[in-house]
């Protein structure tokens, strides 16, 4: 009994697991689409940031999507789950700097999160709460310890 | 350090260098690639990621606000406004003539009619920030006009400078 509701517990946790990870996943794989799209465009929303020197700028915007795309594809498939989790749970708490910083000196900025430009509307503290969930849901997945549903290479 | 965690360190390592290599060869391969290094320093011009086919093209810039205003005061040059519409109708260089760059296939026939393409044009948007006015100037150019130069200040400081304006 104690063994069937134990076993019952730890397949709600593998399935909790496997949606905040495909979640997780499908978010960041969509969010680099508009930035690999228009790279031009992920850099001027980089430097809209005013938060970095003028030479990383284009470095930022050339990086960041493959990463955000790479870590998305992995944690899909469940390809070094924890590996990716850990690099998008990084993105994550340097995307929350950065908008707490502009969020605090009250900088107007558009965030080129998921869409460039259509995000200026968006108060900035959705758009923290939302990377704060996200986090949330990232962080669940980097210290689960059990086995990985529908996992590649776990 | 715990087995566990250097095993989590070499995964996300292999996902970095993989996500570099990807970045790098498909930012030089693809025709939307950008340079390694913007021009983000608005003293310089208007800012740009520096595209390969990039509409900004620094000849072309008035970077004093007094040179435009020389030219605006010779009275042979079109000033072109490439904001919104909106904008425009809250205030505009005076004479401008509106030309939004998303309407750009609604108005160029009539521009062309009134414009002959020797007459030099001074375009604007909103300032060193705004790239419309160098989109305007690089497709107005391929129309054929001779001498279409991009006011880099834009309307903003032509405003604030108290230099003529009408709504």
């Amino acid at each position: 009994m104690i063994r069937e509701s134990y076993t019952r517990v730890s397949g709600t946790k593998e399935w909790i697991e496997l949606i905040l990870r495909w979640l997780v996943g499908c978010v960041f794989i969509y969010a680099s689409f508009h930035k690999i799209s228009d790279p031009a465009l992920f850099a001027k929303s980089v430097y809209s940031y005013a938060l970095f020197p003028s030479g990383l700028i284009n470095l930022i915007a050339i990086v960041i999507p493959y990463i955000e795309l790479l870590s998305g594809l992995f944690l899909v498939f469940g390809v070094y789950p924890r590996g990716a989790s850990s690099i998008i749970n990084g993105l994550l708490v340097l995307f929350i700097v950065c908008l707490s910083i502009n969020l605090i000196r009250g900088h107007q900025f558009d965030c080129g999160c998921l869409s460039a430009g259509e995000e200026m509307d968006k108060p900035t503290r959705w758009l923290l709460i939302r990377d704060i969930l996200y986090l949330m849901a990232c962080a669940y997945v980097f210290f689960y310890k059990g086995r990985r549903r529908l996992s590649l290479m776990q | 350090m715990t087995m566990n965690s250097q095993k989590t360190i070499k995964e996300a390592v292999v996902i970095l260098a993989l996500a570099l290599i990807t970045a790098f060869s498909i930012n030089f391969i693809s025709p939307r690639g950008i340079a390694l290094v913007g021009q983000w320093d608005t003293s310089q011009g208007v800012v740009s990621a520096r595209t390969k086919n990039d509409v900004v093209h620094e000849e072309r810039e008035i970077n004093d606000i007094m040179d435009a205003k020389a030219v605006f005061d010779e009275h042979t040059a079109v000033f072109v406004d490439a904001r919104r519409r909106e904008e425009f109708e809250e205030g505009h260089v005076k004479g401008a003539v509106p030309f939004p760059v998303k309407e750009y296939e609604n108005i160029i026939e009539s521009f062309i009619e009134s414009n002959p393409f020797d007459v030099p044009l001074v375009i604007y948007c909103s300032g060193r920030e705004c790239e419309d006015s160098h989109v305007l100037a690089s497709y107005l150019s391929d129309e054929g006009y001779l001498n279409a130069r991009v006011m880099v200040d834009g309307f903003p400081l032509w405003q604030s400078k108290g230099f003529p304006v009408e709504k």
